[in-house]
């Protein structure tokens, strides 16, 4: 084997072969074997066309693999899948994986990031993968080998801006949120350069003094937060993404920041070749209880009074569930998605809560529903146009906010208040999206612990992670029962489904794990190959 | 807050250092390093004292000799005030002697220790970057060796190597100072291996990670594949690393200079 390296020959092609590119065209079709991007299609319904795991035979699914993530905890990475490789996300972390057998790749690590948070997930495009470290910088790494072909700043840590969603790559632009709202930042959006990582164009999601919008701040419109801290969803058609707001900073203390604070808790509607602002929808005006928005906005073709109508759909943490206009962000309709609601009495003609007086943050504590984490949260929803259902994770509970009397530091961890957490009961909902009506639910446990979203198939069925560190998986017509699996952990990020050599996965992040799953297949005997050392 | 403690030593420290410096027995220490322990001139002294009392065992790059490697066993992150204890103190039932250098020389000489096992864009690193990365590509490091996208994929990215390696850890990669058999036990995610399939078809790379059961393997256009082992008549692996050894001989002392001074350099996180 003399010159091995300098000498190879490629003389056949083996089993998987991985030299291909992603194109733009392959992510606007949706998932297949591939999941190639966070919701799995552009327009956010986390569906999978695969068949093989059927309702019938789903109750034969066992582990196939374990990845451990070394230095983890708390996982919320949503893998993506390709060619046979997936790759899963840490705190300033990549992990390409045999996502046939669950072994490590290649691994790209930061050591020089000056901060660590949570990450939720990857891109990827051509030859490329992405994600960015929790100091803001995007990372584009060769999908094959991890080797690091740019590392780019877009934010700054010093002016309170963390990074810790999974980018969004659409055509030649790799889109990028903002987090670090709960203690004083300006969040933005930002479109990179997928070749480079230039920047392309920046939104801010709150308007610098003067701009419009900039009137519904009475102070502190510098630091008012509206963090992007959870991918958007995009419209091929009309080349516009749709991508949701946090909440405004201080969270409980509405006093210094009178104002309905745009864009806070807010879905923007924005042109992707300039980030320009063609509409936008506030669901909680001066949000008080840090409900923000961050649930990404599900695209979907509806019949509306008759006729077939292109919308947004929305389960929003302050309780609602809300159907905007794709075209205009034009408010439709909205409807409760939790039984306890206590601070709106509905939701008027024009889209705005009807406040029921006395709900804001008090000194003494303000007891409301639904609670500070929301009726639902970043784990998102999921379509099935199988079912025509759509598929949230809700959560009964209410809390105690207080009201703190200090002046805002930003930066200093300040978030105006505090609120408790005290646990609720948490169903897996399928809501039709036309007008909003439960057609079923599951109970999924009363610790409200679990942050793992959904994922279905075209065979009908639905995987959710229940509060006891379950996979769990039901069918998405009916709600039945139909499998569960103990990972041993909370479930803190959203289940996949993928292909790999005729054999169909679910994968999901738990803990300081990712799990595969698929149907039973007995491992037949092998022989080992024969194996020579050489100088 | 400081913290006083009477000879401490430590595990993680008992096989590194070898005696190189006279004994001597201290009272209690004071392990706060002082502010100068990066001083310029403070590490240049470190570095006398180093070469005089530490070099004979540990070797004049700290790379190891009679002694163990001291850039590597550094990278592991002790806190001043240990390595400070170890040099003071010795360790008890090796050759590692204690000192009886002054404690002011004695933090000179864990500044120069730091100052050999830190990153290597942090140290001074003389040459000619620009002809280094001209050498690169002519001494054929390229072939299997990328820098932000330029070069080939198969072999470690050196993109950040700078910041992740000692300089004396990048020179010994190219200059190997002495023959360490455990170096071929050391390969894991970078083993040279040849693949006959049952088809008889054969396939040639690095081995990313390999298992009894599923291969994956970096072909030199830097296209990966996976393989069940399944279909695999005969896995040949080359024994120790597929880095070129001789590079000390094929370089002149000025390109070799250079070709450091340009890996030094490569940090991501430094402006271009």
């Amino acid at each position: 084997m003399k010159n091995l390296i300098l000498t190879l020959l490629l003389a056949s092609s083996l089993p998987i072969g991985t030299a291909a590119q992603v194109r733009y065209e392959d992510i606007v079709k949706g998932p297949g074997a591939d999941w190639l991007t966070y919701a799995g299609n552009y327009e956010g319904w986390r569906y999978s066309p695969l068949k093989q795991i059927t309702p019938q035979n789903a109750g034969s699914m066992t582990a196939q693999w374990t990845y451990h993530v070394p230095d983890s905890g708390g996982l919320r990475t949503n893998p993506i899948v390709y060619k046979g490789v997936m790759y899963v996300t840490n705190s300033n972390s990549m992990h390409a994986i045999d996502a046939r057998t669950g072994r490590l790749i290649w691994r790209y690590d930061d050591p020089q990031a000056t901060k660590k948070g949570v990450n939720r997930g990857s891109a990827i495009s051509g030859d490329s993968v992405y994600f960015t470290t929790t100091d803001n910088y995007l990372v584009a790494l060769d999908r094959q080998t991890g080797a690091l072909l740019f590392h780019k700043k877009f934010g700054d840590v010093d002016k309170g801006t963390t990074s810790t969603s999974a980018p969004l790559v659409v055509k030649d632009k790799v889109l990028v949120g903002s987090a670090g709202g709960d203690s004083g930042m300006r969040g933005f959006i930002v479109a990179l350069s997928a070749k480079t990582g230039e920047e392309l164009w920046r939104t801010w999601t709150v308007p610098a003094k003067g701009e419009k919008g900039s009137e519904t701040w009475s102070d502190l419109h510098e630091w008012g937060g509206a963090g992007t801290w959870l991918s958007g969803t995009f419209d091929p058609e009309t080349n516009t993404l749709f991508w949701t707001t946090g909440n405004p900073w201080p969270d409980f203390a509405g006093g210094p920041r009178m104002g309905d604070n745009l864009y806070t808790s807010s879905v923007l509607a924005l042109d992707l070749e300039t980030g320009k602002l063609k509409w936008y929808f506030q669901f909680t005006p001066h949000d008080v209880h840090d409900w923000d928005a961050q649930s990404w906005p599900v695209l979907l073709e509806i019949q509306w009074n008759g006729k077939p109508r292109k919308v947004v759909v929305h389960a929003n943490r302050n309780g609602f569930f809300y159907i905007l206009d794709r075209q205009t962000g034009e408010y439709l309709k909205a409807t409760p998605l939790t039984d306890n609601i206590t601070w709106a009495k509905g939701i008027d003609d024009k889209g705005r809560p009807v406040l029921v007086p006395g709900k804001d943050p008090t000194p003494e504590g303000n007891w409301v529903c639904p609670s500070i984490k929301g009726a639902t949260n970043w784990m998102g929803q999921s379509f099935n146009p199988g079912t025509g259902l759509l598929y949230v994770l809700t959560l009964e509970e209410c809390g105690m906010f207080t009201l703190s009397t200090q002046k805002p530091v930003p930066m200093k961890n300040f978030a105006g208040g505090a609120a408790t957490e005290p646990g609720g009961q948490v169903y897996l909902r399928a809501i039709d999206p036309k007008d909003g009506k439960r057609v079923w639910e599951y109970p999924v446990g009363n610790t409200s612990r679990t942050w793992s979203g959904t994922v279905s198939t075209a065979t009908g069925v639905l995987f959710s992670g229940d509060d006891d560190g379950h996979l769990i998986a039901l069918d998405a017509k009916t709600g039945r029962h139909l499998w569960h699996f103990n990972v041993g952990d909370s479930l803190t990020a959203s289940p996949i489904t993928y292909e790999v050599d005729g054999k169909q996965y679910v994968a999901v992040a738990a803990g300081t794990n990712v799990f595969a799953f698929g149907l039973f297949e007995p491992v037949p005997s092998m022989a080992l190959p024969k194996m020579t050392t050489t100088k | 807050m400081r913290r006083f403690i009477r000879n401490p030593v430590r595990a993680p420290l008992a096989l590194f250092f070898l005696p190189c410096l006279a004994l001597a027995q201290h009272g209690q220490v004071d392990l706060k390093a002082p502010d100068s322990l990066k001083n310029p001139e403070s590490v240049a002294a470190g570095a006398k004292l180093y070469a005089t009392s530490c070099g004979g065992c540990h070797g004049p790059e700290g790379i190891g000799g009679r002694g163990p490697n001291l850039i590597k066993r550094l990278a592991r992150n002790i806190p001043d005030g240990e390595l400070f204890a170890t040099l003071r103190n010795g360790l008890p039932g090796t050759d590692m002697p204690p000192t009886s250098l002054s404690d002011d020389d004695t933090w000179k000489l864990a500044g120069y220790l730091r100052s050999i096992s830190g990153p290597a864009n942090q140290a001074v690193v003389p040459g000619d970057p620009a002809n280094g990365e001209a050498v690169f590509n002519k001494a054929g490091c390229a072939g299997c060796h990328a820098i932000l996208g330029k070069g080939s994929r198969m072999g470690p990215d050196l993109s950040n190597i700078g910041a992740n390696k000692p300089l004396a850890a990048i020179r010994d990669a190219l200059v190997p100072s002495k023959t360490d058999p455990s170096k071929n036990y050391q390969l894991q995610g970078a083993e040279g291996v040849k693949v006959t399939m049952k088809d008889g078809s054969t396939l040639q790379g690095i081995a990313r990670n390999r298992s009894n059961y599923s291969l994956q393997i970096v072909d030199q256009k830097g296209d990966l594949h996976l393989v069940s082992m399944d279909k695999v008549r005969e896995l040949q692996v080359k024994e120790g690393s597929p880095m070129p050894a001789d590079y000390g001989q094929r370089l002149s002392a000025t390109d070799m200079r250079d070709l450091l001074a340009y890996l030094a350099r490569q940090s991501v996180r430094s402006a271009k």
